[in-house]
């Protein structure tokens, strides 16, 4: 009797205790708080719906990562980042605009991603295009992984074009046809016949390369120490589009400033343009004329043309690491890209095969294509990318290319200006 | 009481006063070292280091001072821009703000209307403020040029010439002269009336009454609203961001932009930090000098 009673007391015992146990793992589990990815990223309202989505399925695949999203607006946005790494308050994971890449690399914000890249092979960064990754690695690394690489094409206005029964532009177009159609479609004061990128000339950046490279030309030489303007190339490429500027087939300064930037670009007032594909969107919402793009003419020195992107960064103050990588990849993916960017049309996915999602897309253009065939065959990345004194030397560009297009100063004074001023920059960072 | 030492307890009325007063001020104490004292000694620390807001910084010395007056070959036109809009603006505006301070002095029905009317633009947004200026002198649909057509000038393209658009700003500056007119309005009010009467009795006219009753009397009111004005000037920035971004070419850049730029768009903060410094050095450099000028040319009322 009292060994049965042992027997039952060990028994009850035995049960209390895996109950406690049991209690306590679960309990465990179950106290436990789920990490909070928090993510910094800049879209419109009308585009954050798109985000919740894609966060909601990732945190119900994932149901121990909450999802906290914080938008700035994209022109705060980098001056923010900086702001946050200095007090130490950088989020998981930052949005990283392709100019940006090199310097937050560089000033210890974004983290190097190869050990993760590398141990994630289902990742497929080879997937990724080339030219794409290349915006973000510093010094042989990986830091950032683009979601969206746009690429120059030439846009233009078929209702135009057919109100002056003119042929559309096409493959065979070189940049004298460009020239001969502009002056054709240009009605001073009142038409352009070529609104440039962003209604001017664009010198430095994707804009430069298509605006100087079809006649040799570059803004910068390849390791961003040098400026180029004054090599032939690049004088050929000024003084081509500046002639037409004076001949009223390129807006200048105070037709830009008369009309308002936005005004000319969406109202119908310029017969072509230069056309990035992440600008597609805000065309297909508000320019009220039929359109379409063509592949960038080809110059004396071949067809070339500028690309530009955005990316993702996990930051180094991330205190998660590992679950910030797992949402990139999941975020970066095929799927990712085709669901975020792809179908919804809202930018040219980064990544061969999402690519097909983005040209299918009820935002793309008609012959979307054309994008896919420069990725593959003529584009170059935008400089400066891979400097610290980049935004500097934009700068001088700017400034006096401002004085360019108000026609207070010349070619040759332009060049003579840029080079001067740029030097001690350049000089300065070696 | 219990809970304070002995020594504050068995104090004179004088030492709880001086006691109470320091309690008092404490929490702005506070705020002030944390929020305001703290980061301008910070930002002394940071000019003289190469930080680029991000993780490198190193101590450079007094090498973003030397860089700034003797490589940086903008650093002469961003002073001299400051100053030029600095002064013409300060003395365009305060003219503006006493002309029509003394016509809302005048006892008209309705008077207040008027007061409130050019007191509005100053609670304004500066940003909406500018976007609109920025309308209003557009070269060809901006009212300021149709303005000119009527008379038979045709207007300049303002903020894409560089000979036009440092005018234009210090025309836009104007704007804000509301809080200058009501300073200036209680400085005339507060003129004793009995003074304009001995002057009338004197045989002096209008002209006379002002320059030799309304402005000596309103000189130190002047002399504030001309301190404060020029302080404010010097530190002109979001009219140019949004109407110029310092172009054409340099013709705009004004200090506060050139700051802005270094540090947000260059990531050179400590360099902007030292042309912060700069600024501040500049501004006191103007007040001590027009406190030196004022005491020969403001009349302060003394006696009981």
């Amino acid at each position: 009797m009292a060994n049965k009673r042992k027997l039952h007391f060990s028994r009850t015992l035995q049960v209390t205790l895996i109950a406690i146990f049991a209690l306590l793992v679960t309990g465990q589990v179950f106290a436990q708080d789920p990490i909070t990815l928090t993510l910094a990223l800049h879209w419109e309202p009308s585009f954050q719906p798109t985000q919740e989505a894609f966060d909601q399925a990732f945190m119900e695949r994932h149901p121990d990562i909450r999802i906290e999203v914080i938008y700035n607006t994209w022109g705060d946005h980098n001056a923010i980042v900086p702001t946050w790494a200095a007090a130490g308050e950088l989020p998981d994971i930052v949005y990283t605009h392709g100019s940006r890449a090199t310097p937050w690399a560089a000033g210890g914000i974004c983290a190097n991603l190869d050990s993760y890249i590398e141990a994630t092979p289902e990742f497929d960064v080879a997937g990724i295009f080339p030219v794409a990754l290349a915006q973000y690695q510093y010094q042989g690394s990986q830091y950032a992984l683009p979601y969206d690489h746009g690429v120059i094409l030439l846009g233009y206005n078929k209702d135009l074009f057919d109100a002056a029964g003119m042929a559309y532009p096409d493959e065979t177009w070189t940049m004298d046809d460009l020239r001969e159609a502009a002056l054709a479609l240009s009605i001073p004061g009142q038409q352009w016949g070529f609104g440039g990128y962003y209604n001017g000339i664009s010198l430095a950046g994707e804009g430069g390369v298509s605006f100087l490279g079809p006649w040799g030309g570059a803004s910068f030489n390849e390791t961003e120490d040098v400026l180029l303007f004054d090599t032939e190339g690049s004088r050929a490429g000024l003084e081509f589009w500046y002639s037409l500027m004076a001949e009223g087939a390129i807006p200048n300064a105070a037709d830009v400033a008369s009309m308002g930037g936005g005004q000319i670009m969406y109202t119908g007032m310029d017969a072509m343009w230069a056309m990035p594909s992440w600008e597609t969107p805000a065309f297909h919402d508000n320019a009220g004329f039929a359109w379409d793009v063509a592949p960038w003419p080809t110059g004396p020195a071949g067809r070339v043309t500028g690309a530009f992107g955005s990316g993702f960064c996990i930051t180094t103050q991330s205190e998660n690491p590992d679950a910030a990588w797992l949402y990139l990849s999941e975020y970066l993916s095929k799927e990712g890209m085709e669901f975020m960017w792809g179908s919804t049309g809202r930018g040219s996915p980064a990544r061969q095969t999402a690519y097909q999602s983005w040209i299918d897309s009820e935002l793309a253009p008609e012959h979307a294509s054309y994008y896919l065939d420069a990725l593959a065959n003529y584009t170059v990345n935008g400089r400066p990318f891979q400097s610290v004194t980049g935004p500097e030397i934009m700068d001088v560009i700017n400034q006096n290319q401002t004085l360019l297009n108000a026609g207070e100063i010349s070619i040759d004074q332009f060049i003579a200006n840029v080079m001067e001023q740029s030097a001690p920059i350049f000089a300065r960072e070696q | 009481m219990a809970l304070l030492p002995k020594q504050w307890r068995n104090l004179t009325p004088q030492q709880r006063e001086t006691r109470d007063f320091y309690l008092m001020i404490l929490p702005w104490l506070i705020g002030f070292v944390l929020f305001t004292g703290g980061p301008v000694i910070y930002s002394f620390i940071i000019s003289l280091t190469n930080w680029t807001g991000m993780n490198t910084r190193d101590w450079v010395g007094l090498q973003n001072y030397v860089e700034l007056f003797t490589v940086d070959p903008l650093f002469g036109t961003v002073l001299a821009n400051t100053f030029i809009y600095g002064t013409v603006s300060v003395l365009l505006g305060v003219i503006a703000a006493l002309g029509i301070a003394l016509l809302m002095n005048q006892k008209v029905p309705g008077i207040s209307i008027f007061r409130a009317i050019y007191y509005l633009p100053s609670v304004t947004s500066g940003i909406a403020i500018a976007i609109m200026w920025g309308w209003m002198f557009n070269p060809r649909s901006g009212l300021v040029n149709a303005v000119l057509a009527l008379f038979g000038i045709t207007g300049p393209t303002w903020f894409t010439s560089s000979q036009w658009a440092m005018p234009g700003l210090i025309l836009v500056s104007l704007w804000g002269i509301g809080p200058n007119m009501i300073i200036l309005l209680a400085g005339l009010q507060g003129i004793p009336q009995h003074l304009y009467d001995a002057a009338r009795i004197d045989g002096a006219n209008r002209w006379q009454e002002f320059t030799n009753v309304t402005l000596p009397m309103l000189s130190p009111v002047l002399f504030y609203v001309t301190v404060i004005s020029l302080i404010g000037s010097f530190q002109i920035f979001e009219n140019v961001l949004v109407l110029t971004n310092g172009g054409p070419g340099t013709a705009t850049r004004v200090l506060v932009f050139d700051l802005y730029q270094n540090a947000f768009v260059n990531s050179r903060m400590g360099y902007a930090s030292a042309q912060a410094w700069i600024l501040c050095v500049v501004i006191m450099v103007m007040t001590w000098l027009m406190f030196r000028i004022s005491r020969r040319m403001v009349h302060y009322e003394h006696g009981a």
